[in-house]
Parts: C-alpha cells; structure tokens; sequence
C-alpha cells in the first residue's frame, strides 16, 4: 500500500472506448493554453485540452518502457490529488498516426486560413485544424525519432 | 394432385433456405455481440461528459440575472416552426420490421406537426431510400460571393417536409469524426436559427430483450442529464418473449456484462466534491463541453440502434429458420401421403386385375 499511495490513478477515455487506465508517476497534457504536467497531489483542476501528446511517466504497463505517450486532439481533463481523468475527442499512439494524412489535413487546414476573409469563426476553425495536424506530424516524428 | 417428386424438389428448396436464415442468424449474432460490446465501451465517455455537465450548472453561475436562463445558444427554446429530425434506420434489410418501425414513427411524428417546416437528417440506407421517395431531397446552390469564397445557398423549400442530407455508410464502421461532423453542423443550424429543434429517431438497446422506439429531443437543451423523450414505442410481451428465444438459441447472454462499477465510477468524473481549479473560465469550458454532450447522445444513438438492428436481424432470422422447420415438417408428411395414396392405388389395381381373371 505504502508505494501505491503515491501514484495517480491515469485513465484516458475516448468517445470509443478506456484506451488507458493504470497508475502512474506523472502525467504531462496539452491544456489549451499549453502543457502542464501533474504530480501526487494536485491540486483540484478542470481544463479544455488542446491537441498535443498525453505523456505517461512511470506507468505499470509490462513492456511499455518509463513512459507511454497518447496524440490527444481536443477534450478535457479532471485533475484530482490521486486521479486524472482524460476525455479526449480522439486519442491515438504515435505509431497509429497516419503522416500523409496529417499532412493532408494541414494543407486543407491551410486552404480553410486562406479562404477565412473577415470571418473569425472560420479562422478559428482552420486554426483548430492545423494545429491539429501539426501535433499529429510533431508526434509522429518524435516517434520515429526515438526508434 | 402434386407428385412425389414435385414434393421432394420443394423440400430440398426449403432446406437450402433453411441453411441461409441460419447461416445469417449466426452472423447476426456474431455482429450483434460486437455491436452491443461498442455501445458498452462508449458508455464511460458519455456519462463522464454528462456529469461533469451537470456538475459545472451546479457550481457555476451560468445563469443569466435577468432571465435565469441558462447562458448559452444550445438553452434558448424558440416556437416551434422548423424542426431538423435525425432519423436512424438500418443498412440493410433482412430485419423484420426494424426499418418498417422506424419509417412508421417517422410518418406519423410528421403527421402530427403538420404545420410545421421538418427537415430530414436520413442516417442508415434503408430509411434514406424510402425517405427519398416520399419527400423532395433539398438542394443546394454554390455560389461564389463578392470576395470569391464559394458558399452554398439553400434553394426554396419544395414542400413543407424536405431531406436536408443524408449520411450513407455512416453506420458502417461508425467513425467519431463523421458523427461529430454531423453533431457540429446541427448546432450550426440551431445557433444560425436555421432550425428551432432538433429531434432524433432511433431504436434504444439497453438488452436483447428492452428495446424501445424512441423520438428524443436533441436541442433545445433543457436539462443537462436527462434524456427528453417525446415518443416512444414499446415492444408487445409476445416480442419479448421472440427475441429472448431467439437469443438464447443463439448463445447470446440475455442481460449485458454488468457494468455498474465503472458507471459509478464514470459518474463522479467532474464532481468531486472539492472547488476546482479551472484552467479556463468555465463559461469557456461550459462552452466547450456542450457540442460534445451533443455529439455524445448522437453516437450513442447511432451505437444503439446498430446494435437494435443486429438483435432484430436475428430475431427475424430465427424465425425464419423456425418458419422453414415447420414447413419442411408439413411438407415431409403431405410427401409421405402421397406415396402412400400412390401405392395403395396399385395394390389396389393389381389386387382387383387379379380378381377379375
């Protein structure tokens, strides 16, 4: 029990399904307005997240290595002293990112900026998609990277 | 009087569509076991989203001064005047009267607001293409405005119920990003006032057994957390009792995994009874949270009535397989006679030939 009680209780949940649920060290997320990493004992919190990687250190997975990282694109996150609770619009593993497609995405994301005018909800949204493509690419790279 | 072998030759042709329905049956089953344990693993997601919803009315004031209304485009009730109807059918066929039952509750929700402008979402093929026969598809035209940007403009309405867009394939492989796609778009339409309702046709699945139709209303939202029905129907005791035989002839567990721990579990997400620190104004996160609880409901919509369709495709199967045993029985025994009346009449003839000599 003694070791037990310093970790957080991770889970990370998709519309689809528990992608990942395991005690762990820490937790870096990509709130929206940029990463923070939590600790044992956090203090209470609630934050939209961006698009960005959850990464997992310390997690109790067999195999996985010291850390486990997650592409999230957009969600939110429940911070409790002993619990993290991710809710992510789409989670994928770095390996499972489809690179041309990202790549699809941010020239499409590109065009929506160009086309935007005076509109800002239209530039809102190509930003939300370029910004997601980017993570998607960013992660994909560090992925192949570390191989 | 048919003959032996004419009776012979249609008992073979039962069997071998005896063969089928069991075969699809099977199949049914197998897809019917992926389907309901889909719409179990999306069950964490949607309670999580609503509590935390819930949890944020509680303890935020969201509240405008003046009104007590809630302070958010998605709460604000309109009259009434065009509705948006999502209707959820099935892919395919080969379901008793799953699609029929959909179609039905569709026809007589339209019937009861005759007044009123209704536009169709058509999800699943079946429903579309029947849809489509009865009212006009709406269409679009795409326009470049004065600064080059192309936008589409909606050309007059061809009568008071039109088909706005359909989703083939949708139910398919289920893909979040597409339900989430038609999710963004409804809100579009309520915010833009395009649409003052949004209602949602589907088969609700809580067990092989409990299955209802429902009409649910999608927006106006008016309590976070509690689902508004405005139709429902029922299954007869006599379907009940159909689709349990069915079920258990095909190995299928009558009453689903239990999941009550990690429903309790999913329910406290965001309720901490603890003040949190939010990394974004909550009107922001408010804001935020919403589309998603949309896009919740209709995703477990669309899981549900699949797995509503798969339970009913076996259903049908079953009975069908059923039907072709009875069949085949009664055939066999008429079969059976008629050699029998045949040889009877020989004996008979040879017995009198051999009395006259």
């Amino acid at each position: 029990m003694a070791e037990d009680t310093n970790k957080l209780r991770v889970r990370l949940v998709t519309p689809e399904r528990t992608l990942f649920e395991q005690p762990a060290d820490a937790v870096e997320l990509p709130s929206k307005s940029g990463y923070m990493e939590v600790l044992y004992g956090h203090a209470p919190l609630l934050a939209e997240l961006g698009a960005g990687d959850v990464t997992v250190h310390g997690a109790a997975t067999e195999g996985a290595g010291p850390t486990t990282r997650y592409n999230v694109s957009w969600g939110f996150v429940e911070v409790l002293p002993d619990r993290v609770t991710i809710l992510a619009n789409d989670a994928l593993k770095p390996e499972e990112i489809d690179v041309p497609r990202a790549e699809r995405q941010r020239e499409h994301g590109e065009e929506l900026w160009k086309q935007a005018g005076e509109s800002e909800e239209a530039y809102t949204e190509a930003l939300r998609v370029i910004s997601e493509a980017e993570a998607k690419i960013a992660s994909a790279s560090e992925a192949a990277q570390s191989h | 009087m048919a003959n032996v072998l004419d009776l012979r030759r249609r008992i073979r042709s039962v069997k071998n569509t005896r063969q089928i329905t069991k075969a699809m049956k099977m199949v049914s089953a197998a897809k019917l076991r992926r389907s309901q344990e889909r719409a179990l693993a999306a069950r964490p997601y949607a309670r999580m989203i609503t509590s935390v919803l819930e949890s944020l009315v509680r303890r935020v004031d969201l509240f405008d001064e003046k009104t007590g209304n809630l302070v958010h485009p998605l709460f604000i009730t309109r009259p009434e005047k065009r509705i948006l109807l999502v209707v959820i059918s099935g892919d395919k066929g080969f379901a008793g009267a799953f699609n029929a039952n959909i179609l039905k509750t569709t026809y007589r929700f339209i019937q009861g607001n005759p007044d009123k402008e209704i536009d169709i979402e058509a999800v699943g093929r079946k429903g579309r293409d029947q849809l489509r026969r009865r009212y006009p598809v709406a269409s679009y035209v795409d326009q470049s405005n004065q600064e080059g940007r192309p936008t589409q403009w909606r050309d007059a309405r061809k009568g008071p119920v039109e088909i706005s867009g359909d989703h083939p394939g949708l139910l398919v492989n289920l893909e979040t990003s597409r339900v989430e796609d038609l999710a963004h778009s409804i809100i579009a339409r309520y915010v833009h006032e395009e649409i003052d309702a949004a209602y949602i046709v589907y088969n609700e699945f809580k067990s092989v057994i409990a299955q209802r139709l429902v009409i649910e209303k999608l927006l106006p939202l008016i309590e976070v957390g509690k689902q508004q029905i405005a139709g429902a129907v029922e299954p007869t005791e006599e379907e009940k009792e159909r689709r349990a035989e069915a079920a258990l002839s095909a190995g299928i567990e009558i009453e689903p995994a239990d999941t009550t721990e990690a429903e309790e579990e999913a329910e406290k997400f965001g309720t901490a009874n603890v003040d949190y620190i939010y990394e974004q104004p909550p009107e922001e996160l408010f804001a935020g949270l919403l589309p998603q609880y949309i896009f919740a409901m209709l995703y477990h919509a669309m899981t549900e009535s699949v797995a509503a369709e798969h339970a009913a495709r076996m259903t049908a199967m079953d009975s069908a397989t059923n039907n072709a045993s009875d069949m085949i029985d009664d055939l066999t025994l008429h079969m059976n006679r008629v050699r029998q009346a045949a040889i009877t009449k020989e004996i008979i003839e040879i017995v009198s030939g051999a009395a006259a000599l």
